[in-house]
């Protein structure tokens, strides 16, 4: 997996799925988003976020993924997403709050994948 | 521009859902065709002008839905149906002309099929929109409390 720290990549799948069911469940049962969505967003990006300086660490160090634009791309693309779901969902005051979470967390888990498979495949 | 807006009208509830996943489509299809275009446009430019098309059909639906731009959502939204559907096809039935994938490839099999389902998800909410006024906004016909017409007077046993 090169720099997608095993640990931390399965971290972002648990936690994301976590987040993404949490948000589908508070649609469900008619309410907002709270403390916990937060909090499990949160987790999610400190999770991102040290993948991140896992992988620029090692991009720094001359390791290359076969398309490093595309990489790069979807790294910094994944550490905005959690941010970007939370901030989104927090103005959305009905119980759909919590699907636009669901939503983030689901693209997260993609992504994260999508990084892993970046660095594997050539010329993926 | 005469455009209708109803600040966050078709952005509210499972509206919001819906500009999120258009959001995400629109920064998708943006970044692979900007990767295309600027790495290896000679390949199959074709391919890559329609990525870029279609990434281009995504920011104005989200812009519009978001902002509530009815008109033109609709507009994008059709326009967005039409093209997957189209380059959905095409891409099936002459491969040779579309040598790389791009989001409509395939009715969008390279992403789980949902930019197939996207677009009519979006008509479908922009109906349900046009039938139920934003709150706030009177429907044609609705008289300020206390100047109801009779028969139309709430029922005073509820």
């Amino acid at each position: 997996m090169g720099p997608m720290n095993a640990t931390l990549v399965w971290s972002a799948t648990a936690v994301a799925v976590v987040v993404a069911l949490a948000g589908l469940a508070s649609t469900l049962a008619h309410r907002r988003i709270g403390l916990l969505h937060l909090a499990g967003a949160a987790v999610l990006e400190v999770v991102l976020l040290v993948q991140a300086v896992v992988a620029g660490v090692a991009l720094a160090g001359g390791e290359r993924p076969p398309e490093t634009a595309t990489f790069l791309g979807y790294l910094a693309g994944v550490v905005l997403l959690p941010v970007a779901g939370v901030l989104w969902s927090r103005t959305e005051p009905s119980r759909w709050a919590g699907t636009v979470l669901a939503v983030a967390a689901l693209v997260t888990l993609v992504m994260v994948w999508r990084l892993v498979q970046l660095w594997e495949a050539p010329g993926a | 521009m005469p455009e209708r807006t109803a600040p966050g009208g078709t952005a509210t509830g499972p509206g919001r859902v819906l500009v999120a996943v258009y959001a995400v489509f629109a920064l998708a299809a943006g970044a692979r065709a900007t990767v295309q275009l600027a790495t290896r446009f000679d390949e199959a430019p074709v391919a890559y002008l329609l990525s870029a098309f279609a990434a281009a059909v995504y920011v104005v639906a989200t812009v519009a839905l978001a902002r509530g731009g009815r008109r033109v959502a609709l507009a994008a939204i059709g326009v967005e149906l039409a093209g997957v559907l189209v380059v959905g096809t095409l891409s099936l039935l002459d491969r040779a002309a579309f040598p790389d994938e791009t989001v409509w490839s395939a009715f969008g099999r390279g992403y789980g099929f949902v930019p197939l389902v996207l677009p009519v998800l979006g008509l479908l909410w922009l109906r349900h929109q046009a039938r139920t006024p934003a709150p706030g906004t009177p429907a044609p016909g609705t008289h300020a409390p206390g100047t109801q017409a009779p028969g139309t007077a709430e029922d005073p046993g509820r």
